[in-house]
């Protein structure tokens, strides 16, 4: 038995998505998240006619569906979500397709398992001191030693660059980048 | 079309450096960024590393926070001939009128968060001298509830008297670190659910880089410019 005829089902899209954190997350976690969001800024009506569903999320890209007609809502929720779980996150929308097959095609090139590595350095610079938790090309994430610095802005690290350290040519885990020397500045 | 994110916080106010907020602004599509610490933040760390940013423009600004408007006037005199891009911490309704009453200042940022709109003498003020208003979208995102229903309420409150008076609008996340940070199209998204329309977020997104254009040129006087 046919449950809906064509020309009366819902048009849907589907949104890919990026997400930046500072840790690792859960699904179901960033499920919760995005529901509430989008209660919080739509109300129970608006979600009621959205048709929100999560299709797969890996970690660091997924998938989202929602209704053609509410594609700009659906960003600015996205938009609104800062936190998860009390890990700081940034979402940013990568396309919308009509299908889940062009949204992966296109806009997922690989869906890989997200690994973290203890980088077991220090950075010691007169401003500012601390382990460093990862480095992502010129990237680097510190934990800071004095945790004040982080205050205010709800993130766990502080966030530096291979240019903030003496180097900058190279890559942050680059052997010529300063990493041990950073007390020479720029 | 060129898109310029005109708030940003780097550490030490923020837990970003200049570097590195310079980095997630190019990835999310930004061709330029301002790091405007407010003033009791001025030393940034590393400024010039920032620099070393390719396809990104990044220039510094001061968000001056002032007690009182004889403080903010002599602050501003101070910094106009430092900084490009100067910027007025608002909220009290003497502070955004100072603000707008003065020709140096290039924007008065969020002008509602005393919880009060923008005067009407202070909007008038603000045509005259040519000073935009800046809304800070973060309670869009970081607030839920009540709280984030009255924001938005005076946010269209004063999206109207900047239309009435014609004044030039700039629209940001005041962003303290990378993750605050929100790409053109969801910053697009977002006002226009506060009550813009989408001719008035282009424009809002361009002005940073005009007025930086402006400001980075030698001018003598009014209307005189040293070539």
């Amino acid at each position: 038995m046919r449950s809906n005829l064509p020309v009366l089902r819902t048009k849907r899209r589907y949104m890919s998505f990026l997400l930046e954190s500072e840790g690792i997350l859960e699904p179901k976690d960033l499920l919760v998240e995005i529901y509430s969001a989008q209660v919080s800024l739509m109300g129970d009506l608006g979600a009621a006619s959205n048709k929100l569903k999560l299709i797969c999320f890996n970690g660091r890209f997924g998938i989202l569906r929602c209704n053609h007609d509410r594609i700009r809502d659906t960003r600015a929720l996205l938009a609104t979500i800062n936190m998860v779980s009390g890990i700081r996150v940034l979402i940013q929308v990568i396309g919308v397709s009509g299908t889940i097959k062009s949204a992966t095609k296109k806009y997922l090139p690989r869906l890989n398992e997200i690994k973290t590595q203890n980088y077991g350095r220090r950075i010691e610079l007169d401003e500012v001191s601390g382990c460093v938790i990862g480095i992502h090309g010129h990237e680097i994430d510190l934990c800071p030693d004095d945790q004040r610095k982080i205050k205010g802005s709800d993130t766990r690290y502080l966030g530096l660059t291979s240019f903030d350290l003496c180097g900058g040519l190279y890559d942050a885990d680059g052997t010529s980048d300063g990493l041990r020397q950073g007390d020479n500045g720029i | 079309m060129s898109f310029f994110e005109c708030n940003l916080h780097a550490i030490p106010e923020g837990s970003d450096s200049a570097s590195r907020l310079a980095f997630a602004a190019k990835r999310l599509g930004y061709d330029g960024i301002v790091i405007s610490n407010h003033s009791c933040f001025i030393d940034i760390f590393r400024p010039r590393a920032a620099f070393k940013v390719n396809s990104i423009d990044v220039d510094f600004g001061i968000e001056i926070v002032g007690n009182n408007p004889k403080a903010l006037g002599n602050w501003i005199s101070k910094m106009r001939a430092k900084y490009a891009f100067i910027a007025i911490h608002g909220g009290s309704e003497d502070i955004n009128r100072a603000a707008c009453e003065h020709p140096d200042v290039d924007v008065l940022l969020h002008p509602e968060k005393g919880r009060r709109v923008l005067s009407i003498a202070a909007a008038r003020a603000a045509e005259h001298n040519q000073v935009a208003v800046g809304f800070d979208l973060s309670p869009l995102i970081r607030l839920r509830g009540i709280t984030r229903a009255r924001r938005l309420e005076l946010i269209k409150r004063n999206i109207i008297l900047a239309r009435k008076f014609n004044l030039q609008i700039m629209i940001t996340t005041g962003a303290r670190s990378r993750f605050d940070l929100r790409t053109p199209q969801e910053l697009r998204a977002l006002a226009e659910i506060a009550g813009f329309e989408s001719s008035e977020i282009e424009t809002a997104l361009n002005l940073p880089g005009k007025i930086l254009e402006l400001n980075k040129r030698i001018w003598l006087g009014t209307g005189v410019e040293l070539l």
